[in-house]
């Protein structure tokens, strides 16, 4: 995969240009090229992202959103594994685009163990139909589509983070304190 | 897709009852004659159809509703014999693969030996591997050799 020599204190600048360097530069594999300046040494370390898609699946997008939606925010093994015993023809695609992605990872983007890495975007597009003839009675017809759906999915390195769950006793809460700190403004 | 009844009459009203009872006969005929065969003209007034457009709030909310999304499975586990994944109540599907192969490769011997449909002896079979010898038990079955070792998991 061919990588552009971006100079260093200008790539921010230069990022906006359009530069066709190969055939297949689409939007989301664009992101992978993007190239930081240093870090500092007092920042936080930059977790490694990795960016992978895969076009014209013969698959609908909406059946697709819902293996999508399962595997968002999931480590990446335990959504192989997940995928592996699900039963749809959509899962059998994507698990092969997420090890890809994996490999891609440890290979091309410095990741160091193939593990650390968790779901962070995962989603459905819908691709170029083709358009067929479906035949109805009393000589009339409908044009039936061919769907074609593109995946993307977004591995990031690191532990997947937890999801914030807010209980109804929470909200009550919340919703209480508000109450209590209502006060008449410009009073004495 | 395309609307079926497009030569139904654009009239819908109940004939007889409208039309005054002087009316001459070859008129009062064929008004009578749609009500007598209740087909397109009875059946356009009871038809269900939907009103208003669902929007795609109401649509999302009903695609993506808790009991529509796939559910994440909790008994997925290594197998013991190959690593590889299996969940808890069905064999891990490397393992089987494996002994598939080989009893595939057996069957292939027991076909070359027969040498054709309908000719099995009627005695019991026993696979022996490379270096072994039948036992008092195999006394009168049928011994099929394969020219390996034994595989680990498939004991005598």
């Amino acid at each position: 995969m061919l990588k552009l020599q971006v100079l260093g204190g200008a790539s921010q600048q230069l990022s906006c240009l359009h530069t066709s360097i190969s055939l297949d530069a689409k939007h989301w594999e664009r992101n992978n090229r993007k190239v930081y300046p240093p870090q500092l040494p007092e920042e936080p370390r930059r977790p490694a992202e990795v960016y992978h898609s895969r076009r014209q699946i013969k698959y609908s997008k909406d059946k697709m959103w819902y293996l999508a939606k399962m595997i968002r925010g999931m480590s990446i093994d335990e959504a192989i594994a997940q995928l592996e015993f699900n039963d749809k023809k959509g899962a059998k695609i994507m698990r092969e685009v997420l090890l890809e992605a994996q490999e891609m990872a440890v290979k091309n983007h410095n990741v160091e163990y193939k593990s650390n890495l968790y779901v962070a975007e995962s989603f459905s597009g819908k691709g170029q139909y083709l358009k067929r003839i479906r035949y109805h009675g009393r000589g009339m017809f409908g044009i039936m589509d061919k769907v074609y759906c593109h995946y993307f999915v977004k591995l990031v390195e690191g532990v997947p983070p937890k999801p914030e769950k807010r209980t109804g006793f929470d909200q009550a809460k919340e919703y209480v304190q508000g109450l209590k700190n209502r006060t008449i403004i410009h009073s004495l | 897709m395309f609307p079926c009844p497009c030569i139904a009459p654009a009239l819908a009203v109940n004939g007889p009852s409208l039309l005054p009872q002087i009316e001459q006969d070859p008129q009062q005929d064929e008004e009578q004659d749609p009500e007598q065969t209740p087909g397109l003209l009875d059946s356009i007034l009871w038809m269900a159809a939907p009103k208003k457009r669902r929007t795609i709030e109401v649509n999302r909310t009903r695609r993506r509703a808790e009991r529509k999304l796939i559910k994440v499975k909790t008994n997925i586990e290594p197998c013991p014999e190959c690593g590889h994944l299996k969940q808890k109540h069905i064999l891990c599907g490397f393992c089987y693969a494996k002994i598939c192969k080989e009893t595939g490769l057996i069957r292939q011997q027991i076909k070359e030996m027969e040498g054709g449909p309908l000719t099995a002896p009627p005695v019991e079979t026993v696979v022996l591997y490379e270096g072994e010898t039948p036992s008092e038990q195999d006394g009168g079955k049928r011994i099929v050799e394969r020219p390996r070792k034994r595989p680990a998991w498939f004991r005598n």
